[in-house]
Protein backbone atom coordinates (compact mmCIF):
# COMPACT_ATOMS: atom_id res chain seq x y z
CA UNK A 1 0.00 0.00 0.00
CA UNK A 2 1.54 3.33 -1.05
CA UNK A 3 1.22 5.92 1.99
CA UNK A 4 1.42 8.65 0.70
CA UNK A 5 -0.69 9.32 -2.55
CA UNK A 6 -0.52 11.97 -4.54
CA UNK A 7 -1.90 10.25 -8.12
CA UNK A 8 -4.98 8.19 -7.88
CA UNK A 9 -6.13 6.64 -11.28
CA UNK A 10 -9.06 4.65 -11.08
CA UNK A 11 -10.62 2.39 -14.15
CA UNK A 12 -9.19 4.85 -16.34
CA UNK A 13 -10.44 4.31 -20.10
CA UNK A 14 -10.21 6.88 -22.51
CA UNK A 15 -11.99 6.04 -26.00
CA UNK A 16 -10.67 7.29 -29.18
CA UNK A 17 -14.71 6.44 -30.26
CA UNK A 18 -17.01 3.35 -29.07
CA UNK A 19 -15.18 0.75 -30.26
CA UNK A 20 -10.81 2.09 -30.17
CA UNK A 21 -10.05 2.43 -26.51
CA UNK A 22 -6.49 4.01 -26.07
CA UNK A 23 -6.24 3.16 -22.24
CA UNK A 24 -8.51 0.47 -20.82
CA UNK A 25 -9.50 0.26 -17.31
CA UNK A 26 -6.05 1.90 -15.73
CA UNK A 27 -5.45 1.37 -11.98
CA UNK A 28 -2.38 3.08 -10.15
CA UNK A 29 -1.40 5.13 -7.04
CA UNK A 30 1.71 6.82 -7.13
CA UNK A 31 3.16 7.30 -3.95
CA UNK A 32 4.60 11.27 -3.20
CA UNK A 33 8.08 11.32 -4.07
CA UNK A 34 8.21 8.57 -5.94
CA UNK A 35 10.88 7.87 -9.42
CA UNK A 36 8.42 6.19 -11.95
CA UNK A 37 9.45 5.36 -15.30
CA UNK A 38 6.46 4.80 -17.72
CA UNK A 39 7.38 2.38 -20.63
CA UNK A 40 5.95 0.78 -23.72
CA UNK A 41 6.43 0.60 -27.26
CA UNK A 42 5.08 3.34 -29.24
CA UNK A 43 1.58 3.87 -29.35
CA UNK A 44 1.04 2.12 -26.05
CA UNK A 45 -0.47 4.56 -24.46
CA UNK A 46 2.24 6.47 -22.57
CA UNK A 47 1.61 9.72 -23.13
CA UNK A 48 -1.97 9.52 -23.27
CA UNK A 49 -1.57 8.16 -19.74
CA UNK A 50 0.27 10.83 -18.82
CA UNK A 51 -1.56 13.47 -20.04
CA UNK A 52 -4.24 12.43 -17.87
CA UNK A 53 -2.06 13.20 -14.60
CA UNK A 54 -2.29 17.31 -14.89
CA UNK A 55 -5.79 17.27 -16.73
CA UNK A 56 -5.04 18.13 -20.41
CA UNK A 57 -7.20 14.82 -21.17
CA UNK A 58 -9.87 14.25 -19.61
CA UNK A 59 -11.27 10.45 -18.48
CA UNK A 60 -13.92 8.97 -21.07
CA UNK A 61 -14.84 7.07 -17.73
CA UNK A 62 -13.42 6.52 -14.29
CA UNK A 63 -11.04 9.33 -12.62
CA UNK A 64 -8.02 10.71 -11.86
CA UNK A 65 -7.11 12.08 -8.38
CA UNK A 66 -4.04 14.47 -8.13
CA UNK A 67 -3.57 15.60 -4.73
CA UNK A 68 -7.56 14.34 -3.47
CA UNK A 69 -8.29 17.12 -6.66
CA UNK A 70 -10.66 15.25 -9.57
CA UNK A 71 -8.88 16.36 -12.66
CA UNK A 72 -12.07 16.70 -14.40
CA UNK A 73 -12.94 19.94 -12.89
CA UNK A 74 -9.78 21.60 -12.45
CA UNK A 75 -7.99 23.94 -15.35
CA UNK A 76 -4.56 22.85 -16.72
CA UNK A 77 -3.37 26.16 -16.07
CA UNK A 78 -4.21 25.42 -12.55
CA UNK A 79 -3.27 22.09 -11.64
CA UNK A 80 0.72 22.80 -13.17
CA UNK A 81 1.40 24.68 -9.74
CA UNK A 82 1.07 20.06 -8.59
CA UNK A 83 1.90 18.16 -11.64
CA UNK A 84 4.23 19.86 -14.25
CA UNK A 85 4.82 18.45 -17.62
CA UNK A 86 7.95 18.88 -19.75
CA UNK A 87 7.28 18.34 -23.32
CA UNK A 88 9.75 16.32 -25.78
CA UNK A 89 10.11 19.84 -27.83
CA UNK A 90 11.20 21.90 -26.20
CA UNK A 91 10.65 24.93 -29.33
CA UNK A 92 6.90 24.67 -28.75
CA UNK A 93 7.04 26.73 -25.65
CA UNK A 94 9.82 28.74 -25.95
CA UNK A 95 9.08 32.22 -27.29
CA UNK A 96 11.25 34.99 -24.98
CA UNK A 97 14.13 36.62 -26.21
CA UNK A 98 15.57 36.24 -22.31
CA UNK A 99 16.43 32.52 -20.70
CA UNK A 100 15.73 34.41 -17.46
CA UNK A 101 12.44 35.96 -18.83
CA UNK A 102 11.38 32.42 -20.55
CA UNK A 103 11.28 30.74 -17.20
CA UNK A 104 9.64 33.33 -15.20
CA UNK A 105 6.80 33.74 -17.47
CA UNK A 106 4.43 31.15 -16.10
CA UNK A 107 4.80 33.04 -12.52
CA UNK A 108 3.14 35.89 -13.71
CA UNK A 109 -0.15 34.25 -13.33
CA UNK A 110 0.49 33.77 -9.95
CA UNK A 111 0.88 37.03 -8.76
CA UNK A 112 3.35 36.99 -6.50
CA UNK A 113 5.85 39.52 -5.20
CA UNK A 114 9.29 40.56 -7.52
CA UNK A 115 11.08 38.71 -4.97
CA UNK A 116 9.37 35.89 -4.69
CA UNK A 117 9.74 35.90 -8.55
CA UNK A 118 13.13 36.59 -8.45
CA UNK A 119 13.88 33.75 -5.30
CA UNK A 120 12.16 31.15 -7.73
CA UNK A 121 13.79 32.12 -11.26
CA UNK A 122 17.33 31.83 -9.23
CA UNK A 123 16.39 28.46 -7.75
CA UNK A 124 15.09 27.21 -10.96
CA UNK A 125 17.98 28.49 -12.83
CA UNK A 126 20.56 27.04 -10.51
CA UNK A 127 18.72 23.16 -10.59
CA UNK A 128 19.32 22.93 -14.41
CA UNK A 129 22.63 24.54 -13.95
CA UNK A 130 21.96 27.43 -16.89
CA UNK A 131 22.73 30.88 -14.16
CA UNK A 132 25.27 32.06 -16.64
CA UNK A 133 23.31 31.86 -19.65
CA UNK A 134 20.74 34.01 -18.01
CA UNK A 135 20.64 36.70 -20.36
CA UNK A 136 21.28 34.51 -23.35
CA UNK A 137 18.65 34.10 -26.33
CA UNK A 138 17.38 30.45 -26.01
CA UNK A 139 17.82 29.89 -29.68
CA UNK A 140 21.32 30.58 -29.67
CA UNK A 141 21.10 27.61 -27.05
CA UNK A 142 21.60 23.78 -27.60
CA UNK A 143 19.03 21.09 -28.39
CA UNK A 144 19.83 19.49 -24.78
CA UNK A 145 20.84 23.40 -23.15
CA UNK A 146 16.89 24.31 -24.16
CA UNK A 147 15.21 21.27 -23.21
CA UNK A 148 16.69 22.26 -19.84
CA UNK A 149 15.32 26.13 -19.60
CA UNK A 150 11.93 23.74 -20.59
CA UNK A 151 12.31 22.09 -17.31
CA UNK A 152 13.49 25.17 -15.57
CA UNK A 153 10.21 26.88 -16.56
CA UNK A 154 8.28 24.13 -15.43
CA UNK A 155 9.90 24.00 -11.94
CA UNK A 156 9.39 27.68 -11.13
CA UNK A 157 6.07 26.99 -10.57
CA UNK A 158 7.51 24.65 -7.49
CA UNK A 159 5.05 21.42 -9.03
CA UNK A 160 5.33 18.62 -6.34
CA UNK A 161 5.27 16.37 -9.59
CA UNK A 162 7.10 16.25 -12.73
CA UNK A 163 6.30 14.87 -15.18
CA UNK A 164 8.96 14.30 -18.23
CA UNK A 165 8.10 13.25 -21.97
CA UNK A 166 10.90 11.17 -23.27
CA UNK A 167 13.37 13.75 -21.72
CA UNK A 168 15.97 12.62 -23.57
CA UNK A 169 14.86 12.70 -26.97
CA UNK A 170 17.57 13.86 -29.13
CA UNK A 171 20.06 14.25 -26.68
CA UNK A 172 23.60 13.27 -27.24
CA UNK A 173 25.17 10.53 -24.10
CA UNK A 174 26.99 13.98 -22.20
CA UNK A 175 23.64 15.99 -22.48
CA UNK A 176 21.40 13.00 -21.71
CA UNK A 177 23.31 12.54 -18.37
CA UNK A 178 22.94 15.98 -17.62
CA UNK A 179 19.46 16.06 -17.73
CA UNK A 180 19.14 12.95 -15.65
CA UNK A 181 20.64 13.68 -12.99
CA UNK A 182 19.25 17.17 -12.98
CA UNK A 183 16.13 15.13 -12.66
CA UNK A 184 17.91 12.48 -10.15
CA UNK A 185 18.53 15.28 -7.52
CA UNK A 186 15.12 16.83 -7.88
CA UNK A 187 13.72 13.63 -6.93
CA UNK A 188 16.05 13.63 -4.23
CA UNK A 189 14.86 17.11 -3.45
CA UNK A 190 11.41 15.48 -2.44
CA UNK A 191 10.08 15.64 -6.44
CA UNK A 192 7.94 12.56 -7.08
CA UNK A 193 8.93 12.16 -10.70
CA UNK A 194 6.87 10.32 -14.00
CA UNK A 195 9.10 9.55 -16.78
CA UNK A 196 8.37 8.23 -20.06
CA UNK A 197 11.09 6.73 -21.87
CA UNK A 198 11.67 3.59 -23.72
CA UNK A 199 15.38 3.48 -22.62
CA UNK A 200 15.74 0.43 -20.62
CA UNK A 201 19.19 1.46 -19.27
CA UNK A 202 17.93 5.01 -18.37
CA UNK A 203 14.54 2.70 -16.58
CA UNK A 204 17.49 0.29 -14.89
CA UNK A 205 19.93 3.20 -13.63
CA UNK A 206 17.79 6.22 -12.64
CA UNK A 207 13.70 4.71 -12.10
CA UNK A 208 13.16 2.91 -8.58
CA UNK A 209 9.50 1.80 -10.22
CA UNK A 210 8.38 0.62 -13.50
CA UNK A 211 5.33 0.73 -15.11
CA UNK A 212 5.09 -1.24 -18.46
CA UNK A 213 1.81 -0.50 -20.55
CA UNK A 214 0.78 -2.29 -24.06
CA UNK A 215 -1.90 -1.62 -25.87
CA UNK A 216 -3.30 0.56 -23.34
CA UNK A 217 -3.34 -1.63 -20.33
CA UNK A 218 -0.84 -2.08 -17.48
CA UNK A 219 1.22 -5.77 -18.47
CA UNK A 220 3.83 -4.91 -15.35
CA UNK A 221 3.86 -2.82 -12.17
CA UNK A 222 6.40 -2.93 -9.60
CA UNK A 223 10.32 -2.23 -8.77
CA UNK A 224 12.85 -2.17 -11.16
CA UNK A 225 14.67 -5.33 -10.32
CA UNK A 226 11.30 -7.23 -9.94
CA UNK A 227 9.87 -5.89 -13.62
CA UNK A 228 13.30 -6.12 -15.12
CA UNK A 229 13.13 -10.37 -13.96
CA UNK A 230 10.41 -10.68 -16.05
CA UNK A 231 12.03 -11.16 -19.79
CA UNK A 232 9.84 -13.11 -21.67
CA UNK A 233 6.37 -10.66 -20.55
CA UNK A 234 9.06 -7.64 -21.52
CA UNK A 235 10.16 -8.97 -25.06
CA UNK A 236 6.63 -9.80 -25.96
CA UNK A 237 6.15 -5.88 -26.14
CA UNK A 238 10.07 -5.77 -27.38
CA UNK A 239 11.46 -3.89 -24.75
CA UNK A 240 15.14 -5.55 -23.84
CA UNK A 241 16.55 -5.20 -21.08
CA UNK A 242 19.92 -3.55 -20.67
CA UNK A 243 22.82 -5.21 -21.99
CA UNK A 244 24.37 -5.73 -18.46
CA UNK A 245 21.65 -7.33 -17.18
CA UNK A 246 21.96 -9.66 -19.79
CA UNK A 247 25.01 -10.25 -19.28
CA UNK A 248 25.18 -10.54 -15.61
CA UNK A 249 21.88 -13.83 -16.28
CA UNK A 250 24.25 -15.16 -18.82
CA UNK A 251 26.79 -15.32 -16.20
CA UNK A 252 24.86 -17.10 -13.37
CA UNK A 253 25.72 -20.29 -15.01
CA UNK A 254 28.90 -18.99 -12.84
CA UNK A 255 27.53 -17.90 -9.75
CA UNK A 256 26.81 -14.25 -10.73
CA UNK A 257 23.10 -13.52 -9.07
CA UNK A 258 20.51 -12.45 -11.19
CA UNK A 259 18.68 -9.26 -11.72
CA UNK A 260 21.55 -7.07 -11.26
CA UNK A 261 21.04 -3.82 -13.00
CA UNK A 262 24.33 -1.39 -13.23
CA UNK A 263 27.78 -2.23 -14.29
CA UNK A 264 29.30 -1.90 -10.96
CA UNK A 265 26.80 -4.50 -9.41
CA UNK A 266 28.03 -6.85 -11.98
CA UNK A 267 31.53 -5.84 -11.50
CA UNK A 268 31.08 -6.51 -7.56
CA UNK A 269 29.29 -10.12 -7.94
CA UNK A 270 32.49 -10.63 -10.28
CA UNK A 271 34.74 -9.90 -8.11
CA UNK A 272 33.00 -11.97 -5.06
CA UNK A 273 33.15 -14.98 -7.32
CA UNK A 274 36.98 -14.53 -8.14
CA UNK A 275 37.79 -14.30 -4.31
CA UNK A 276 35.43 -17.33 -3.86
CA UNK A 277 37.72 -18.70 -6.07
CA UNK A 278 41.08 -18.16 -4.61
CA UNK B 1 -14.39 24.77 -37.77
CA UNK B 2 -12.94 21.53 -38.42
CA UNK B 3 -10.88 21.57 -41.31
CA UNK B 4 -11.05 18.48 -43.62
CA UNK B 5 -8.60 18.45 -46.68
CA UNK B 6 -6.25 15.74 -46.63
CA UNK B 7 -6.42 12.71 -49.02
CA UNK B 8 -8.28 10.15 -48.02
CA UNK B 9 -7.78 6.86 -49.95
CA UNK B 10 -9.62 5.21 -51.35
CA UNK B 11 -10.81 3.27 -54.79
CA UNK B 12 -14.26 4.82 -55.32
CA UNK B 13 -14.64 5.57 -59.11
CA UNK B 14 -14.03 9.13 -57.94
CA UNK B 15 -10.88 8.68 -56.70
CA UNK B 16 -9.71 7.09 -60.13
CA UNK B 17 -10.14 9.92 -62.35
CA UNK B 18 -7.63 12.39 -63.40
CA UNK B 19 -7.32 15.30 -61.40
CA UNK B 20 -7.90 17.22 -64.59
CA UNK B 21 -11.64 15.97 -64.82
CA UNK B 22 -12.37 16.65 -61.36
CA UNK B 23 -11.06 20.40 -61.65
CA UNK B 24 -12.91 20.89 -64.44
CA UNK B 25 -15.96 19.53 -63.08
CA UNK B 26 -15.28 21.78 -59.65
CA UNK B 27 -15.28 24.64 -61.85
CA UNK B 28 -18.24 24.03 -63.65
CA UNK B 29 -20.09 23.62 -60.40
CA UNK B 30 -18.06 26.96 -58.86
CA UNK B 31 -19.95 28.71 -62.65
CA UNK B 32 -23.20 27.01 -61.93
CA UNK B 33 -23.31 28.18 -58.69
CA UNK B 34 -22.45 31.59 -59.82
CA UNK B 35 -24.75 31.93 -62.28
CA UNK B 36 -28.36 30.96 -60.73
CA UNK B 37 -29.60 33.01 -57.75
CA UNK B 38 -33.33 30.83 -57.68
CA UNK B 39 -33.32 28.66 -54.15
CA UNK B 40 -34.35 25.64 -55.96
CA UNK B 41 -31.99 25.49 -59.15
CA UNK B 42 -28.96 25.95 -56.22
CA UNK B 43 -30.60 22.97 -54.53
CA UNK B 44 -30.47 20.74 -56.73
CA UNK B 45 -26.83 21.67 -57.66
CA UNK B 46 -25.91 21.37 -53.89
CA UNK B 47 -27.81 18.03 -53.95
CA UNK B 48 -25.73 16.40 -56.86
CA UNK B 49 -22.66 17.62 -55.47
CA UNK B 50 -23.34 15.44 -52.06
CA UNK B 51 -24.07 12.99 -54.31
CA UNK B 52 -20.72 12.99 -55.58
CA UNK B 53 -19.31 12.93 -52.57
CA UNK B 54 -21.79 10.25 -51.53
CA UNK B 55 -19.91 8.01 -54.81
CA UNK B 56 -16.47 9.17 -53.53
CA UNK B 57 -17.64 7.77 -49.90
CA UNK B 58 -15.87 10.91 -48.31
CA UNK B 59 -19.29 12.19 -47.16
CA UNK B 60 -19.02 10.75 -43.49
CA UNK B 61 -15.63 13.30 -43.40
CA UNK B 62 -17.53 16.09 -44.54
CA UNK B 63 -20.36 16.12 -41.61
CA UNK B 64 -18.22 17.99 -39.48
CA UNK B 65 -17.46 20.65 -42.22
CA UNK B 66 -20.78 20.80 -43.60
CA UNK B 67 -22.18 21.67 -40.10
CA UNK B 68 -20.05 24.48 -39.64
CA UNK B 69 -20.89 25.80 -43.45
CA UNK B 70 -24.30 25.56 -42.71
CA UNK B 71 -24.39 27.38 -39.59
CA UNK B 72 -22.33 29.93 -41.81
CA UNK B 73 -25.14 29.63 -44.38
CA UNK B 74 -27.83 30.20 -40.94
CA UNK B 75 -25.65 33.50 -40.15
CA UNK B 76 -26.22 34.22 -44.41
CA UNK B 77 -30.08 34.04 -43.70
CA UNK B 78 -30.12 36.40 -40.71
CA UNK B 79 -27.87 39.20 -42.12
CA UNK B 80 -30.23 39.14 -44.83
CA UNK B 81 -33.51 39.59 -42.73
CA UNK B 82 -31.60 42.45 -40.87
CA UNK B 83 -31.21 44.17 -44.08
CA UNK B 84 -33.53 43.09 -46.76
CA UNK B 85 -37.12 45.11 -46.06
CA UNK B 86 -38.41 44.46 -50.12
CA UNK B 87 -40.92 42.34 -50.88
CA UNK B 88 -43.23 39.86 -49.35
CA UNK B 89 -43.65 39.78 -45.57
CA UNK B 90 -43.87 36.37 -44.09
CA UNK B 91 -44.05 37.20 -40.51
CA UNK B 92 -42.77 39.84 -37.92
CA UNK B 93 -39.90 39.04 -35.10
CA UNK B 94 -40.81 42.73 -34.15
CA UNK B 95 -42.75 45.38 -35.02
CA UNK B 96 -39.77 46.92 -36.89
CA UNK B 97 -38.27 43.54 -37.94
CA UNK B 98 -39.77 42.31 -40.70
CA UNK B 99 -38.91 38.84 -42.44
CA UNK B 100 -39.47 39.33 -45.97
CA UNK B 101 -39.79 36.75 -48.65
CA UNK B 102 -37.15 37.92 -50.82
CA UNK B 103 -34.78 37.99 -47.65
CA UNK B 104 -35.19 34.22 -46.74
CA UNK B 105 -34.92 33.24 -50.10
CA UNK B 106 -31.69 35.46 -51.02
CA UNK B 107 -30.01 34.24 -48.18
CA UNK B 108 -30.57 31.17 -48.88
CA UNK B 109 -29.60 31.27 -51.93
CA UNK B 110 -26.33 32.60 -50.94
CA UNK B 111 -25.98 29.84 -48.56
CA UNK B 112 -26.39 27.20 -50.79
CA UNK B 113 -23.94 28.72 -53.57
CA UNK B 114 -21.30 28.79 -50.76
CA UNK B 115 -21.86 25.10 -49.25
CA UNK B 116 -22.02 23.76 -53.51
CA UNK B 117 -18.87 25.57 -54.18
CA UNK B 118 -16.82 24.90 -51.22
CA UNK B 119 -18.41 21.03 -51.29
CA UNK B 120 -17.09 20.53 -54.40
CA UNK B 121 -13.46 21.96 -53.87
CA UNK B 122 -13.31 19.80 -50.90
CA UNK B 123 -14.22 16.79 -52.54
CA UNK B 124 -11.65 17.16 -55.02
CA UNK B 125 -9.25 18.03 -52.21
CA UNK B 126 -10.25 14.67 -50.58
CA UNK B 127 -9.72 12.25 -53.52
CA UNK B 128 -6.95 13.19 -55.30
CA UNK B 129 -3.22 13.25 -53.88
CA UNK B 130 -1.08 16.16 -53.71
CA UNK B 131 1.27 15.17 -56.28
CA UNK B 132 -1.22 14.71 -58.60
CA UNK B 133 -2.59 18.39 -58.35
CA UNK B 134 0.87 19.29 -58.80
CA UNK B 135 1.58 17.05 -61.35
CA UNK B 136 -2.00 18.06 -63.45
CA UNK B 137 -1.54 21.75 -62.56
CA UNK B 138 2.09 22.22 -64.16
CA UNK B 139 1.94 19.40 -66.45
CA UNK B 140 -1.29 19.66 -68.10
CA UNK B 141 -2.50 23.44 -67.12
CA UNK B 142 1.09 24.40 -67.53
CA UNK B 143 1.28 26.80 -64.50
CA UNK B 144 4.75 27.45 -63.33
CA UNK B 145 5.81 24.93 -60.68
CA UNK B 146 7.19 27.87 -57.96
CA UNK B 147 3.47 29.09 -57.65
CA UNK B 148 1.62 25.45 -57.43
CA UNK B 149 4.27 24.33 -55.00
CA UNK B 150 3.72 27.02 -52.80
CA UNK B 151 -0.17 27.27 -52.94
CA UNK B 152 -0.03 23.32 -52.30
CA UNK B 153 2.46 23.43 -49.72
CA UNK B 154 0.14 26.03 -47.76
CA UNK B 155 -2.94 23.59 -48.08
CA UNK B 156 -0.79 20.76 -47.48
CA UNK B 157 0.30 21.81 -44.15
CA UNK B 158 -2.95 23.21 -42.72
CA UNK B 159 -3.33 19.68 -40.62
CA UNK B 160 0.09 19.73 -39.73
CA UNK B 161 -0.02 23.72 -38.26
CA UNK B 162 -3.45 22.72 -36.34
CA UNK B 163 -1.76 20.12 -34.47
CA UNK B 164 1.26 22.30 -33.81
CA UNK B 165 -1.28 24.54 -32.44
CA UNK B 166 -2.56 22.08 -30.27
CA UNK B 167 0.71 21.06 -28.84
CA UNK B 168 1.81 24.54 -28.18
CA UNK B 169 -0.99 25.69 -26.56
CA UNK B 170 -0.60 22.06 -24.65
CA UNK B 171 2.69 23.35 -23.67
CA UNK B 172 1.91 26.86 -22.74
CA UNK B 173 -1.08 25.65 -20.45
CA UNK B 174 1.39 23.39 -18.74
CA UNK B 175 3.58 26.19 -17.55
CA UNK B 176 0.77 27.93 -15.80
CA UNK B 177 -0.38 29.99 -18.61
CA UNK B 178 -4.63 30.52 -18.72
CA UNK B 179 -5.78 29.72 -21.72
CA UNK B 180 -8.68 27.56 -20.79
CA UNK B 181 -10.57 30.72 -19.11
CA UNK B 182 -13.44 32.52 -20.06
CA UNK B 183 -12.21 36.23 -20.20
CA UNK B 184 -12.01 37.03 -23.48
CA UNK B 185 -9.37 40.12 -22.89
CA UNK B 186 -6.84 37.59 -20.65
CA UNK B 187 -6.88 35.00 -23.54
CA UNK B 188 -6.51 37.33 -26.05
CA UNK B 189 -3.31 38.55 -23.93
CA UNK B 190 -2.19 34.75 -23.59
CA UNK B 191 -2.12 34.36 -26.94
CA UNK B 192 0.71 35.50 -27.69
CA UNK B 193 2.17 32.65 -25.99
CA UNK B 194 0.76 30.36 -28.26
CA UNK B 195 1.30 33.08 -31.58
CA UNK B 196 4.96 33.25 -31.16
CA UNK B 197 6.40 29.91 -30.91
CA UNK B 198 4.28 28.81 -33.82
CA UNK B 199 5.78 31.64 -35.86
CA UNK B 200 9.15 30.32 -35.01
CA UNK B 201 8.25 26.48 -35.42
CA UNK B 202 7.11 27.19 -38.64
CA UNK B 203 9.88 29.13 -39.85
CA UNK B 204 12.34 26.52 -38.64
CA UNK B 205 9.88 23.71 -40.45
CA UNK B 206 10.25 25.45 -43.93
CA UNK B 207 13.96 25.97 -43.69
CA UNK B 208 13.89 21.92 -43.26
CA UNK B 209 11.20 21.79 -46.47
CA UNK B 210 13.51 24.08 -48.42
CA UNK B 211 16.55 21.91 -47.08
CA UNK B 212 15.11 18.49 -48.19
CA UNK B 213 13.64 19.58 -51.35
CA UNK B 214 17.35 20.84 -52.17
CA UNK B 215 18.39 17.80 -51.45
CA UNK B 216 16.43 15.75 -53.74
CA UNK B 217 17.44 18.14 -56.62
CA UNK B 218 14.80 20.31 -56.63
CA UNK B 219 15.15 23.29 -58.89
CA UNK B 220 18.24 21.95 -60.72
CA UNK B 221 16.89 21.27 -64.31
CA UNK B 222 13.54 20.97 -65.95
CA UNK B 223 11.34 18.21 -63.93
CA UNK B 224 9.77 15.29 -65.22
CA UNK B 225 7.56 12.60 -64.49
CA UNK B 226 7.75 8.84 -63.55
CA UNK B 227 3.87 8.84 -64.24
CA UNK B 228 2.30 10.10 -66.90
CA UNK B 229 -2.08 10.90 -66.22
CA UNK B 230 -4.04 9.71 -69.03
CA UNK B 231 -7.76 10.77 -69.56
CA UNK B 232 -9.60 7.54 -69.55
CA UNK B 233 -13.23 7.23 -71.14
CA UNK B 234 -14.89 8.13 -67.98
CA UNK B 235 -12.59 11.53 -67.79
CA UNK B 236 -13.63 11.93 -70.85
CA UNK B 237 -17.17 11.54 -70.66
CA UNK B 238 -17.18 13.88 -67.18
CA UNK B 239 -15.15 16.20 -68.60
CA UNK B 240 -17.86 16.33 -71.60
CA UNK B 241 -20.82 16.44 -69.73
CA UNK B 242 -19.77 19.12 -67.30
CA UNK B 243 -18.50 21.59 -70.26
CA UNK B 244 -22.11 20.88 -72.15
CA UNK B 245 -23.80 21.44 -68.79
CA UNK B 246 -21.57 24.81 -68.28
CA UNK B 247 -22.69 25.67 -72.28
CA UNK B 248 -26.68 24.43 -71.54
CA UNK B 249 -26.74 26.20 -68.48
CA UNK B 250 -25.69 29.87 -69.76
CA UNK B 251 -28.00 29.43 -72.42
CA UNK B 252 -31.09 28.89 -70.38
CA UNK B 253 -30.01 32.13 -67.82
CA UNK B 254 -29.39 33.85 -71.10
CA UNK B 255 -32.72 32.67 -71.90
CA UNK B 256 -34.57 34.12 -68.51
CA UNK B 257 -34.05 30.32 -66.35
CA UNK B 258 -33.27 29.93 -63.17
CA UNK B 259 -33.29 33.51 -61.76
CA UNK B 260 -35.35 34.49 -58.91
CA UNK B 261 -37.47 38.09 -59.72
CA UNK B 262 -36.64 39.74 -56.28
Amino acid sequence: MISNPIIQVKDLCQNLDENHFILNKINLTIGSGEFLALVGQNGAGKTTLAKHFNGLLKPTSGKVLVDNLNTKYVKVSELAQKVGYVFQNPDHQIFHNSVEKEISFGLKYLNLPAEEVKRRTDDALKAVGLVDYRYAHPYSLSRGQRQRVALASVLVLKPNVLVLDEPTTGLDYRESMQIMNMIRSLNNQGHTIIMITHDMSLVSTFAKRVVVLNKGEILLDGPVREVLSHQEILSETFLEIPPISRLADKLSVIGIPKNLLTVEEVYRALCDVRGAEK
Amino acid sequence: MTVANEYIPGNSPIHSMTPLAKIIWTSVVMILALLFNHPLYLLALFFSVLLVAKIAGVLKVLISTLKSLFLFSLILILLQVLFTKEGEVIFYITEYLPVTKNAVYLGTAMGLRMMAAVLSFLIFLLTTRFKDIIQTLTNNLKLPIDYVFIFMTALRFIPTFLNEIKQVKEAQSCRGCSLDGWNPLVKIKAYAAVALPLVLVSLQKADKLAMAMETRGCGSGPRTCYREQKMSAADLSLVFISILLAVFAVLARLNGYGTYQY
